[in-house]
């Protein structure tokens, strides 16, 4: 291309002058945003549109088919004083505790096992990860089928050895462990992978050393590889909070898809799935899309909370202990040479 | 053929350009001699389609091209109609027609198309339903859901009852006999009961009213006597025991098939969801008699033409044929709608004996059922009303709340969402 604009301006004269010196900048990037630019545009329409109309409806009233009307803040005034909407947001985090916590804890000792296992190693990783390849809908409804009330199999298991019967599906606890269960079994395998993957980057000298210093195995797991998986704990924990806070498909297959879509007193309705009930049950768009943005804002939140907790400012701590051990070094020769001198 | 990489980037921008000019184009969705249609899976009798995908009777030259939507339905039509291009000509609405009627400019009105002359024809309630309070008429009638008891002859002669659907209808006339009757079953048989949960008897209460949430003048009336006494009735079955407790679908089927449902007041397309569909080795054993409280109504469907459509003529010719008296007859074997066309109930193939109930012709019971039914007045926010008042009962039957507390959480929740919605 330059070299064309170069052959061009002689028969041109005068006006082409500056474009010899220098070729049009753009003229010369246009391949190059070409050849991005599909993703940008599909991002434009398919992304960022809905992104930015939703905020746009969550100032309307709209049913989906005649004219919106505008209400300003009207809508966040009713999510602010909505009981339900509170509730969702109790029963999400509740949830989410009760899903994440044992998840990860699992995640960290199957991968771990994975890491030290000999033999069929692949058939293990494999194993480990096609709960979470298949499909939602059909895990929640072998689930549904596990926890029912009156015909489960986990109720026949617990009524076989003289347990009695829990009302699974219509107990708010009941509900809230069956739906956390649902996501504890879906989501181990794929956050055993991930620290699979972090185990395997930690150098095996560590490990040679610490055995040479006659560390437990126990000793090893805490001192060692916990401390040193610490940035992919962190891309676990933040990506289970992401998926935490927006559990929805499980509520909605367990009590299917009518006006009790979080089961018996709304125990199982989490925040998704009540924007999905106001938006597309209850065709209040602008109400659902409020939501969503209050959702949004809870994501964020909860992400920073969980970066300073797990997270927080490593590469300071870090360096804060290796001073710390530099000065203890020097401490410890400085005595060893005043002993010597005393001597 | 070779490919060269010149050809497939000019042959993927084509693509792509014609991908983004497609929209926004046409208004309708189809080919200009094809009428679309959506509908959803099992609203429509197959032979009937077939037929009028080759030829639409009575439009020449127009074909039908009918597209059945999975799930979410509703959602789907609403986003077709708020994108306002690529609309289906046709559309299948479902008993909620009333929350449509806000939006009445986005249909014809099919009495300008010709409706009129055919309204003799059908139930007068249900062609009620599909006119707005303006007088316009959205939703053409396609099946009803008459109500009537269904039960279980053999654990009826258990408890020592003649299983005769004159008698038993005799036996349980309205809603106290009826739970005298049930009690008297569970005495017999130990764990037998007479609804599948607490919202069953709640829906088929409300189905037999003459009058439901709102006034057509827009008054709202769910918090009168009517509706506090079906809400009574459905607490005090539960206190009676007499309910299963099933609350999901699994569970709903299993009381079916375990037994443990000997008698349910249900609309006439429960028997294929229900006893059909989950008990199969029950056939024979059930019966179908005259409801406990009168006759009553659940569900049915309509059919409205988009103001997109491209031929309306030709649209309401078709949908006037598919709902023929004769057609519905058809569309009752399969897929079970039951008509709203009362010529239809003297059909040879809706009369001949049934030998899942025993060889019984239900069809009289249910066709009783359907021309008795008073009909009541459905308000565009009926759902927004009905939700609520649902859950709350769930409550009480799941959670064993207060029936009085549950009750003014429901109103205070109602009308919350009623003052919102710009209803009150």
């Amino acid at each position: 291309m330059a070299v064309t604009s170069k052959a061009v301006p002689a028969s041109l004269g005068a006006t082409t002058e500056s474009t010899d010196k220098r070729p049009n900048k753009y003229r010369q990037a246009l391949p190059q945003y070409t050849a991005v630019a599909p993703f940008f545009i599909l991002f434009a329409i398919f992304g960022a549109f809905p992104v930015l109309f939703s905020i746009w409806i969550s100032f309307h009233s709209w049913d989906g088919i005649g004219p919106m009307k505008w209400v300003g803040l009207a809508q966040y005034q009713y999510l602010l004083t909505d009981a339900t909407f509170w509730k969702t947001i109790g029963n999400t985090l509740i949830i989410w505790v009760l899903s994440t916590v044992p998840m990860l804890l699992l995640a960290l000792v199957i991968a771990n096992a994975l890491h030290n296992a000999t033999r069929l190693r692949t058939f293990y990783r494999i194993a480990y990860f096609i709960p979470n390849i298949t499909s939602v809908v059909a895990i929640t409804l072998v689930f549904g089928s596990i926890f029912s009330n009156n015909f489960g199999l986990l109720n026949a298991f617990l009524q076989s050895i003289g347990l009695g019967q829990v009302d699974w599906l219509t107990q708010p606890w009941g509900i809230k462990i069956a739906i956390a269960t649902i996501v504890t079994w879906r989501w181990v395998g794929y956050n055993a992978i991930i620290y699979l993957a972090g185990l395997q980057a930690i150098s095996a000298d560590v490990y040679e050393a610490a055995k040479m210093d006659g560390a437990s195995p126990r000793q090893t797991f805490w001192r060692i590889t916990v401390p040193m998986m610490r940035p992919v704990i962190l891309f676990t924990a933040v990506t289970s909070t992401i998926g935490g806070l927006q559990i929805f498909t499980e509520s909605r297959v367990l009590f299917g898809d009518t006006s009790s879509i979080g089961g018996p007193g709304d125990a199982g309705l989490t925040i998704v799935s009540y924007l999905y009930q106001s938006a597309f049950i209850k065709n209040q768009f602008g109400y659902g899309a409020a939501v969503g943005w209050a959702l949004f804002i809870l994501i964020v939140l909860f992400s920073i909370i969980n970066w300073r907790l797990i997270g927080g400012r490593d590469e300071e701590r870090l360096t804060r202990r290796a001073a710390r051990r530099v000065e203890r070094k020097i401490a410890a020769q400085n005595a060893k040479r005043e002993a010597a001198d005393v001597h | 053929m070779t490919l060269s990489r010149r050809k497939f980037l000019a042959a993927g921008t084509a693509l792509a350009a014609a991908g983004l000019t497609g929209c926004g184009s046409r208004s309708s969705l189809g080919g200009s001699n094809e009428l679309s249609m959506w509908t959803w899976t099992g609203s429509v009798n197959d032979g009937l389609i077939g037929q009028a995908e080759k030829a639409i009777p009575g439009a020449d030259g127009m074909k039908l091209a009918m597209t059945r939507i999975g799930s979410n339905y509703k959602t789907k039509v609403l986003t077709a109609l708020a994108g306002k291009s690529l609309v289906p000509d046709i559309v299948a609405i479902n008993d909620d027609v009333a929350t449509y009627f806000p939006n009445a400019d986005q249909f014809h009105d099919l009495y300008e198309l010709g409706a009129k002359e055919l309204e003799k024809d059908f139930l007068p309630w249900k062609w009620k339903w599909g006119v707005t309070p303006a007088g316009k008429m959205l939703g053409y009638p396609m099946d009803t859901g008459p109500t009537a008891l269904f039960y279980r002859t053999d654990i009826f002669q258990k408890a020592g009852i003649d299983v005769d659907p004159g008698a038993v209808a005799q036996l349980a006339p309205d809603w106290d006999t009826y739970i005298a009757l049930g009690k008297k079953l569970k005495q017999a048989v130990p764990g037998s009961a007479i609804t599948d949960n607490i919202s069953g008897i709640y829906s088929y209460r409300m189905a037999q009213q003459p009058k439901r949430y709102m006034t057509p003048d827009g008054k709202y009336i769910g918090d009168q006597d009517h509706v506090r006494q079906a809400f009574d009735l459905a607490v005090r079955v539960i206190k009676e025991g007499l309910s299963a407790n099933a609350q999901n679908s699994t569970d709903k089927n299993a009381v079916v098939t375990n037994g443990k449902l000997v008698a349910y007041n249900a609309a006439v397309w429960w028997a294929q969801l229900g006893p059909k569909n989950a008990a199969p080795k029950t056939k024979g054993l059930w019966k179908v008699t005259a409801a406990p409280g009168g006759a009553g109504n659940r569900g049915g469907s309509f059919l409205g033409i988009t103001k997109y459509c491209k031929n309306p003529k030709a649209a309401f010719a078709f949908i006037s044929w598919l709902e023929s008296a004769k057609n519905q007859a058809e569309a009752f074997l399969d897929p079970v709608l039951f008509p709203s066309t009362p010529a239809s109930y003297t059909d040879s193939r809706l009369s001949a004996p049934d030998p899942f109930f025993g060889g019984q012709r239900i069809v009289d019971v249910f066709a009783d059922s359907a021309k008795k039914y008073p009909g009541a007045f459905f308000s565009p926010y009926d759902s927004i009303i009905d939700t609520p008042i649902g859950a709350e009962l769930v409550n009480v039957e799941a959670a064993g709340k207060n029936p009085d507390q549950a009750w003014a959480d429901a109103q205070h929740q109602i009308e919350r969402e009623l003052t919102r919605a710009g209803a009150i």
